[in-house]
């Protein structure tokens, strides 16, 4: 693990994405008293040194995860490799990070298996591929607003030996929020919606195994796997937490549905993955990345959509007959809204979940001037 | 074409309602959505059913001339098609139906990720397939260019905008209460239950049936043909009411008058008629206007309208 700043970081640095205030303290219930307060201070922190700071410096440290956070299943024996004890104080109970390390209710749990981990993989990653495959995940990383889990792994190694110990110059930005409430555009622009955030509903993910598979054998060994070569040519599995369905394809792409937040598409998405490795295929971890996002609300006042259509032509379909609601394809964020006369309102079409919540800002007033007394 | 006018289907819901349920207070309900008045007339939903069933009947017999020509087995759309060529405006609103439908499943399906996997276990070539046909086919049959141009034709749709419109008007006075009853109304349609449409369209007894997008296409056709009855049933009503000053009330025609004459007549007699609600008179005229057996033309046109009626759909 080289101690100076990996030629990655310094890409990032140049990016300039600058995802503004960092997400607030990992929800409650994962941490304890210590560690909440020493968040919340880092938080604190992280705000008030991000006003001080010159834009260009914060991305070096948002996106990186401390290692001690990373380290964080200390109970669970796979994570074998955390060598550093001044970090296990700082770790407490965080296992509902890196959950793919668990035992997965479709395999056999083997523990005296050699820990095929992501640190492997993104140390294969760096080393055999180097930046071609460690960079889109990393921008990806960095298009996601910081607030997701999905930065987390690929980055722990540019992390680990600069953030042994939470800092106040490491903000542990991104990490631990798995479902952040509020948006991540600075503090308060959901008030203008009235407090309606809309809530993502379903994610679509896709990631590259980078091995081939031989897809009898996994739909013969894995539990809840389903395969009918004659109707589709992939194995459909399904895991209960999070709950999702993953398409596997014998090129070894694999599509990851159902996830309700971008943090469980990829944890979703690994533990695919660890199946598919414990069945003894070389599977890799390559090129997550979030396809689809579809986020709901209720603006809770019925809406005229004959008025709407007819003023926004150009961007709106209302065929009653076909569909019951009217289709709104807004071009700057590119989302499609269903607006329907209950006042209900999905997005899709998102790859960032502030695109959902830049449309629904959008909409709201426009929605508003059609509400139906 | 005499009367391109602009307006909603309220007397499809009355067919519909008889096709699903034949329930007289529901069909009232489904009328008010359509546009008619919030009492609509028996006789005239009776009437319309007839009319968009018989011309129905005779689109589907032609289209089957059609595919017997080429030999083939089933209806396909690409039949359809081939019947709408002369009137670009009605083809034009269809293509935009067939692409709106495709557009439509191609979202939902990124919805709900049970959506996804049936569309990716029925195939893989789902996406956009109205529309591929249509492309293909206006391809082979376009000699001129001005099929393919309207692909990319932006022009407003007249009608389509004078029923927005209207529809627009008629909601922004309704209360919330009104609105949810018109919504409800205006989602019904012939293809939510393709099946009932089916058999009431009886294709049992022809050789060759439509195919599943050929019947997407009827069902669309029969709620055109709906839409453009009621259209000219209300400007005809509108035209019945003289207005004084009127300079132009002594050219209405002769049998109008006598239309207009026995539906007072009915009235005197006692029969419930709404005075805003369309009466069968209103429909009978305006199909006698479309049916080009008037004006100074009217022995030319050709066989194609042999079976009597002109079709409004195309």
């Amino acid at each position: 693990m080289a101690s100076a700043p990996r030629p990655e970081r310094d890409l990032r640095l140049l990016a300039g994405c600058l995802p503004p205030y960092p997400p607030p303290p990992p929800t409650v219930g994962l941490l304890s008293m210590e560690q909440q307060e020493t968040y919340l201070e880092l938080y604190l922190d992280q705000c008030a040194a991000q006003d001080d700071l010159a834009p260009p410096r914060s991305p070096l440290f948002n996106p990186v995860v401390p290692y001690g956070m990373y380290i964080l299943n200390a109970s669970n024996p796979d994570t074998a490799f955390n060598s550093n004890p001044e970090v296990k104080e700082t770790s407490g109970d965080f296992s509902s990070v890196d959950l793919s390390f668990l035992p997965d209710e479709v395999t056999q749990e083997n523990k005296d298996q050699p820990v095929i981990s992501s640190r492997h993989e993104t140390e294969e990653n760096s080393e055999s591929q180097s930046p071609q495959s460690r960079l889109p995940s990393q921008d990806i990383g960095l298009g996601l607003n910081s607030s997701s889990l999905s930065n987390s792994h690929s980055q722990l190694h540019p992390g680990d030996t600069d953030s042994v110990q939470p800092s106040p110059e490491k903000p542990n930005s991104d990490s631990l929020s798995l479902a952040p409430i509020t948006p991540m555009t600075p503090m308060t622009p959901v008030s203008e919606c009235c407090g309606i955030v809309p809530q993502l509903q379903n994610i679509v993910s896709t990631v590259n195994l980078a091995c081939k598979l031989d897809l009898k054998k996994i739909a013969l060994h894995a539990k809840n796997a389903e395969y009918n070569p004659k109707r589709f040519a992939a194995v459909i599995m399904r895991i209960r937490e999070p709950r999702t369905t993953a398409l596997i394809f014998s090129s070894g792409k694999m599509v990851c549905t159902g996830a309700k937040s971008e943090e469980q598409s990829r944890l979703a998405a690994r533990k695919y993955a660890r199946v598919v490795q414990k069945l003894g295929f070389p599977a890799r971890f390559l090129d997550f990345k979030i396809q689809n996002m579809v986020g709901s609300c209720d603006v809770r006042f019925p809406i005229r959509l004959e008025g709407l259509v007819l003023t926004h032509q150009q961007f709106s379909s209302y065929e009653p007959e076909l569909f019951p609601g009217l289709i709104y394809r807004m071009v700057k964020p590119r989302i499609v809204l269903l607006i329907f006369v209950s006042g209900k309102v999905v997005l899709t079409g998102a790859k960032e979940r502030s695109e959902i919540y830049e449309a629904f800002e959008n909409i709201y007033p426009i929605l508003k001037g059609f509400k139906k007394a | 074409m005499p009367f391109r006018g602009s307006a909603y289907i309220w007397v499809m819901r009355t067919s519909l309602s008889r096709l699903y349920n034949g329930n007289r207070k529901t069909s009232d309900s489904e009328w008010y959505s359509l546009g008619d008045a919030r009492r609509p007339l028996h006789e005239t939903a009776v009437l319309v059913e007839d009319v968009v069933h018989t011309q129905l009947i005779n689109l589907l017999q032609q289209a089957a001339e059609v595919s017997q020509l080429r030999g083939a087995r089933v209806i396909t759309p690409e039949d359809l098609l081939f019947l709408m060529r002369k009137d670009k405006k009605k083809l034009r609103r269809l293509l935009k139906y067939m692409f709106i439908r495709d557009y439509k499943s191609k979202i939902v399906k990124g919805i709900d990720e049970d959506d996804l996997l049936e569309d990716k276990l029925s195939g893989s070539n789902n996406t956009n397939k109205r529309q591929k046909i249509a492309q293909d086919f206006l391809n082979s049959i376009d000699q001129t260019g001005e099929l393919l141009a309207m692909f990319e034709d932006d022009e407003v749709d007249e009608v389509k905008q004078e029923r927005m419109e209207r529809a627009e008007r008629q909601t922004r006075i309704m209360d919330s209460a009104q609105y949810a009853e018109f919504c409800e109304s205006r989602q019904l349609s012939f293809s939510k239950k393709a099946s009932k449409f089916r058999d009431w369209l009886d294709c049992s007894s022809m050789e060759i049936k439509p195919n599943v997008v050929a019947m997407e296409i009827l069902a669309y056709l029969a709620y055109e043909t709906v839409a453009q009855l009621v259209d000219l049933a209300l400007l005809v009503r509108q035209d019945m009411v003289t207005k004084a000053g009127d300079p132009f009330s002594h050219a209405i025609s002769a049998t109008f008058i006598q239309y207009h004459n026995s539906a007072e007549s009915t009235a005197a007699c006692g029969v419930e008629a709404h005075s805003d609600a369309i009466q069968p008179c209103h429909i009978r005229e305006a199909i006698r206007r479309y049916s080009h057996k008037i004006g100074p033309l009217s022995p030319f046109t050709n066989a194609y309208r042999r079976s009597g009626m002109a079709f409004l759909a195309c």
